[in-house]
């Protein structure tokens, strides 16, 4: 018995080693934060417009269809590289986006618009990161997908990229 | 005696250099007149983790999202917000990763309990070896 005692160490530290090699092993990214959000409602915001005059009210949206939500802005390089990808949900896939523009210049967002395309439908302007506080957002871009009962389903930090496009593409073809 | 004085000035230097690691990146717009409700402020921004730099918490980080949440959180506690209520509003939005300290709870019980396991299963270890050793 109290020789066997002394290989517990061992045997530990050997368990403890295969738990790390696992979790080096596999397609895992570190940094990245599950959302809180995940599984719960929109949450309740009102703010300004940038194209209508009229507020933006989220009680009156996400109500009937799926709806992608993108946190943006012009000074943000990763939102440029995107706005290609968000345009094809939009154009291609026929998808409900809302834009939140994220401490911006409407008339920048106008002209940045303007020139790439504009895939939003309606676009809440967020002058004081308030919004985005609301949506546990932390780094922009950011994008949610919501499905017609106004359930947060997915969120993704960062850029959206061919890979991205394509688990947003199959989640919403899994939604509908 | 020049070479003594520059010894003390160093030191003195040294010793402001302790001091003056304790900074902070609240802003004096942020901060709030009532000096209790800007304790109980400071106190809770201690323990916020910012988002984006992750390992600092939003008292020491220049980030804009700690900015933001830094006066977040003096709104709320000038609209009469407890401490739970605060800490509560940023769990709902941004999970328990949002906390420095992870809270007590089911999930996190490994966390807490695994490292006295540990000691508790060393302690075992040499006491049963030690046995053995004085009966040879």
């Amino acid at each position: 018995m109290q020789r066997h005692i002394l290989k517990i160490p061992f045997i530990v530290f050997f368990l403890i080693l295969l738990v790390f090699f696992y979790l080096l092993m596999i397609d895992r990214n570190p940094s990245k934060i599950p959302s809180a959000l995940l599984g719960s409602k929109v949450p309740n915001f009102e703010a300004n417009s940038l194209f209508k005059k009229d507020k933006f009210y989220s009680s009156q949206e996400f109500t009937n269809e799926i709806t992608l939500v993108n946190f943006f802005a012009t000074w943000c390089k990763p939102c440029k590289d995107e706005h290609v990808y968000i345009l094809r949900l939009s154009d291609e896939m026929g998808l409900n986006v809302i834009g939140i523009n994220y401490k911006d210049k409407a008339e920048k967002t106008t002209k940045w618009l303007k020139k790439l395309g504009n895939p939003y439908s309606k676009i809440a302007i967020d002058n004081n990161g308030q919004i985005a506080i609301d949506w546990g957002v932390y780094g922009i871009p950011e994008t949610f997908v919501v499905n017609s009962e106004g359930i947060i389903k997915y969120k993704h930090v960062g850029p959206i990229t061919k890979k991205i496009y394509k688990e947003i593409n199959l989640l919403v073809r899994g939604l509908q | 005696m020049i070479f003594k004085k520059n010894i003390i000035n160093i030191f003195f230097i040294f010793l402001l250099q302790f001091v003056m690691s304790g900074s902070y990146a609240v802003e004096p717009d942020e901060i709030l007149l009532n000096k209790k409700k800007e304790l109980m402020a400071r106190n809770i921004s201690k323990n916020i983790r910012c988002m984006v730099c992750q390992n600092q918490s939003i008292d020491e980080s220049n980030a804009s999202l700690a900015r933001d949440l830094r006066i977040l959180i003096r709104n709320q506690i000038q609209k009469g917000k407890t401490e739970e209520e605060i800490y509560k509003f940023l769990t709902d939005r941004y999970g328990d990763f949002i906390l420095l300290k992870p809270p007590f709870k089911l999930t996190t019980l490994a966390l807490w309990f695994l490292p006295l396991a540990f000691v508790l299963l060393g302690i075992f270890i040499v006491y049963f070896h030690n046995k053995k050793s004085i009966k040879l």
